[in-house]
């Protein structure tokens, strides 16, 4: 008699103790505040606050603030854009993978941004770029397609309809679309970060397989322009 | 003359109530003549596709300058202006105020009739 009525104290107990370890669908609170991760909004002097930066510092006093997540950082090195395209050319959670990969492509970037540069002439050198970050985000930004279709059934047939998309999903699609395109299409031999940087360095220059995937896109989109009225949105 | 005080019977024969008005009720209401608290459920209308002309401008664009996005800057710019403009429009929409056509929804009348119901009785 005493070990069931033991193992039923113990579960009970172990109800309605919190959990020590994190769950993965936990869920905050409303209560609880975003953490604020940059280092220049603390350093700014009280009376340089906005009235809802003085409000914003005030429920801080009062409200708990949620565990910033892992991938959350306060170093200047640290680019959210740069982040998702790691974690979207991860695979089977290798991170340590990745992130060499990713920072081997911008150290490739660079090297041959400044093999270029000193073998231009004098006028040429301020036109060409060396920063590798600044590629990336003009590669990526060029890549991003304005007008996407939607599958619409209306009558029984599915018609392609062009559609706006989000700037969330734009920037999925121009990763996507980037990293597939250096999985596939590349030599056996050749390794990751070369062929990114390749690709990188067509897309900063509006050339390149990815720039031509994003104009067959829209050239599809105004072949369909007669359905856009089949949208309801 | 005084009003003649005839038996019940010959007014009656005579206000023909025998003869082809003595009928049952025509009507019969198999429910109660009350308004119901709900409304049939009517497909509503879709609303129109938004951003359309700014769509078939940048399209035009487009194609006279073989799908290049930097003469049609302009163009872009006003597509995502509009395309912004519409969404926050979407999310702004009350509820409970009308649609942009004008009228209500099936369902939101539902809900507004369930809230003050007919009275059938008095207790």
């Amino acid at each position: 008699m005493a070990a069931p009525g033991a193992a039923g104290l113990g579960r009970r107990l172990r109800a309605w103790l919190p959990r020590i370890m994190p769950v993965r669908w936990s869920r905050y609170n409303p209560n609880y505040l975003e953490p604020e991760v940059k280092k220049e909004s603390y350093q700014k002097p009280l009376e340089e606050l906005t009235e809802e930066e003085r409000e914003q510092m005030e429920l801080k006093a009062v409200r708990p603030i949620k565990a910033a997540p892992p991938s959350l950082s306060s170093s200047v090195f640290s680019d959210p854009m740069i982040s998702k395209f790691t974690n979207m050319m991860m695979k089977s959670g290798n991170k340590v993978l990745a992130r060499s990969l990713m920072s081997q492509t911008l150290e490739a970037i660079k090297r041959k941004q400044l093999e270029k540069y000193h073998k231009a002439s004098e006028n040429e050198k301020e036109t060409i770029e060396c920063n590798p970050y600044v590629i990336f985000h003009q590669a990526l930004k060029n890549c991003q397609p304005i007008i996407g279709l939607s599958n619409i059934t209306k009558g029984g047939k599915t018609y392609q309809v062009p559609v706006p998309l989000t700037d969330n999903r734009k920037r999925f699609l121009a990763m996507k679309w980037l990293i597939t395109e250096c999985r596939e299409n590349k030599h056996r031999r050749t390794l990751m970060p070369e062929k990114l940087c390749q690709e990188l360095l067509l897309a900063f220059n509006n050339e390149g397989p990815v720039i031509k995937k994003k104009h067959v896109l829209h050239k599809m989109a105004e072949a369909n322009r007669a359905y856009a009225h089949f949208r309801w949105w | 003359m005084a009003a003649p005080a005839y038996p019940a019977w010959v007014t009656r024969w005579v206000s023909g109530q025998w003869r082809n008005k003595k009928r049952p009720p025509t009507l019969r209401p198999p429910r109660t003549l009350a308004l119901a608290d709900k409304v049939a459920n009517r497909r509503e209308q879709s609303t129109e596709a938004t951003c359309i002309t700014e769509m078939s401008v940048m399209m035009a664009c487009w194609k006279q300058n073989d799908f290049n996005d930097t003469p049609c800057a302009k163009e872009i710019r006003m597509f995502y202006d509009c395309v912004a403009k519409a969404e926050k429009e979407r999310k702004n929409q009350n509820e409970d105020t009308l649609s942009s056509k004008g009228n209500l929804p099936s369902s939101k009348v539902n809900k507004l009739l369930k809230r003050f119901p007919q009275i059938t009785r008095y207790v």
